[in-house]
């Protein structure tokens, strides 16, 4: 399987705070991966190394190729976490938002007739096609998501990287939102990083877990990660006997395929 | 009394170094503002001080010594932005405080404030000189060329830095290249409004044209058109009633400004008004 994601002992510090410590993982074409961890485990700074956002020590590749040198940005689709970046006078309409993800190269910066059809294909896949004559900064902040994930698959992406897009979705958005995800992965093998906290819902979808707290505390299947004993130490009592519970009801929160909880699982790590 | 006022020479280079630096910061501005760092002209005017007092300290130009020491300043306020990681703002402001502690240190080593220091100060546009003239219709061009070669990159650079990364973009650069045109601006700028005025000139057309615009290209071509009308009803009103050229223009300036919120709230009040009738 060829490597999209690599990355080799990384390590991020924000002035004397050591935010990420000795990454080491690699994505392969066709994965799903959830990426979980606490409020401030370094998980948007993770996505932000791997684009090349910030820059830190060791080495990360996108496509083997490191992450400096990295040019063919049409391979890779971003969605930021929910920012203030909306700003109500921002005069860009969302046909302008969208075409953004073309702007790749020269050829396709410009409003053309070919370039506009893709930006309409990539706003029906996200239900946003009524709104592409809207100003983006009137539109509420869970249609401006959505209009942001039209942006991110635009340029028809090998790789979707994004930061809890689900955040200002309402319910029937995000089932829309993650059975789009799921397709794409399933049907093109478009290989996806999502950071989310709602394990439960993606669960069903997601192929493989990373659990980031300040170090890689796990990476690894839905199986492993369920019988994993230090996700167990780390998410806490409470929500492991959540787990073990639906485990022995034989519903598993994760939509894993093992037959044993934690418990009868013993140690995986 | 127009043509009268046209015909002498001073005012013909006053009005056409006053319109092209107008030009030039109505355009700059409107990143600025966007980019939420459009107290950049009032920092590195007070950055200005310092070159004022090192021309006049050493017997220079004051105009050459600026460019320099503002250039600098505006890519300090960049390094302490990325390095420190702290907000424009507080950047602006710590360039802005130690420009203007040294402008004043310098001045009060060369014996004081004199005629000269106010004049930059506060501006006189109907002194302005050939070769500023000519460097502000340079700096004009410049910065046409490269808003032409750069629409889109600046358009997904101000509207979300990451993502136009991600597209590969260089945004370190374009945002590098907006600070040196807001550079020379300002210095420019100053012996036009003065250097107490200079923000006025960067935020309040693309403040107006934001207000009334629906379009990018819209809110460009509008502040352009604001800023260009200003200057010249403000250099005509001071020349006829005899008062000072740049408070003028920045009055006639938030004029429009309230103009464009009014009309702008009665576009709101009739669209409801249909809305509700329908």
């Amino acid at each position: 399987m060829p490597s999209i994601i690599t990355a080799r002992n990384v390590c991020f510090k924000y002035t004397h705070t050591q935010v990420l410590k000795d990454i080491c993982f690699e994505v392969q074409k066709g994965d799903y991966v959830g990426v979980i961890g606490p409020n401030g485990g370094g998980k948007t700074t993770l996505l932000k190394l791997i684009l090349g956002l910030e820059k830190g020590k060791g080495e990360m590749c996108l496509f083997s190729t490191p992450v400096e040198r990295f040019k063919d940005w049409q391979k890779v689709g971003y969605l930021a976490q929910k920012t203030t970046l909306a700003q109500s006078r921002f005069p860009i309409s969302v046909e302008e938002v969208v075409l953004m993800g073309l702007s790749f190269d020269a050829a396709h910066k410009e409003a053309t007739a070919e370039n506009l059809q893709k930006v309409y294909h990539a706003l029906s896949l996200t239900h946003t096609l009524d709104l592409a004559k809207r100003i983006f900064g009137h539109l509420s902040v869970g249609q401006q998501q959505r209009v942001l994930l039209a942006r991110a698959l635009v340029s028809r992406p090998q790789l979707l990287i994004l930061d809890e897009p689900s955040s200002a979705l309402d319910a029937a958005s995000r089932d829309m939102f993650f059975g789009l995800l799921g397709e794409l992965n399933q049907k093109q093998g478009v290989t996806i990083l999502l950071i989310t906290h709602d394990t439960s819902e993606v669960g069903k979808y997601i192929s493989k877990f990373m659990y980031v707290d300040k170090e890689l505390v796990f990476y690894g299947d839905k199986e492993a990660f369920c019988r994993s004993q230090k996700v167990a130490e780390k998410l806490g009592r409470f929500a492991q006997h959540t787990i073990d519970h639906l485990h022995n009801q034989g519903h598993c929160p994760l939509g894993c395929s093992c037959e044993h909880g934690p418990q009868a699982g013993g140690k995986h790590d | 009394m127009i043509s009268e006022f046209l015909s002498y020479g001073f005012v013909q280079r006053g009005l056409l170094a006053g319109s092209l630096v107008a030009l030039v910061c109505a355009v700059l501005g409107v990143f600025l503002v966007l980019k939420r760092l459009s107290l950049i002209g009032d920092g590195l005017s007070h950055v200005c001080l310092t070159g004022v007092a090192l021309g006049l300290l050493t017997q220079t130009s004051p105009l050459y010594m600026s460019v320099p020491v503002v250039l600098l300043s505006s890519l300090g306020i960049l390094k302490i932005m990325d390095k420190i990681k702290i907000y424009g703002d507080a950047a602006i402001g710590i360039v802005s405080a130690g420009g203007l502690a040294l402008g004043i240190l310098i001045t009060a080593l060369a014996g004081g404030f004199n005629a000269d220091l106010f004049g930059f100060l506060f501006g006189s546009i109907l002194s302005v000189g050939r070769v500023e003239v000519f460097w502000c219709a340079a700096l004009w061009t410049a910065l046409l060329l490269f808003l032409l070669l750069f629409y889109r990159d600046l358009l997904a650079a101000s509207f979300d830095e990451a993502f136009a990364h991600t597209r590969g973009i260089a945004v370190k650069r374009l945002n590098a290249c907006l600070i040196v045109f807001t550079s020379v601006a300002v210095v420019l700028a100053f012996k036009v409004v003065g250097i107490f005025l200079i923000s006025a000139f960067l935020i309040l057309p693309p403040v107006t044209a934001l207000l009334l615009a629906r379009t990018f290209k819209q809110v460009l071509c509008l502040s352009a058109a604001v800023a260009l009308v200003s200057v010249w009803s403000g250099v005509f009103l001071s020349f006829v009633f005899n008062i000072p050229s740049g408070a003028t223009i920045i009055l006639v300036n938030i004029f429009f400004l309230l103009a464009a919120y009014l009309f702008s709230r009665l576009g709101h009040f009739l669209k409801s008004g249909e809305e509700n009738a329908d």
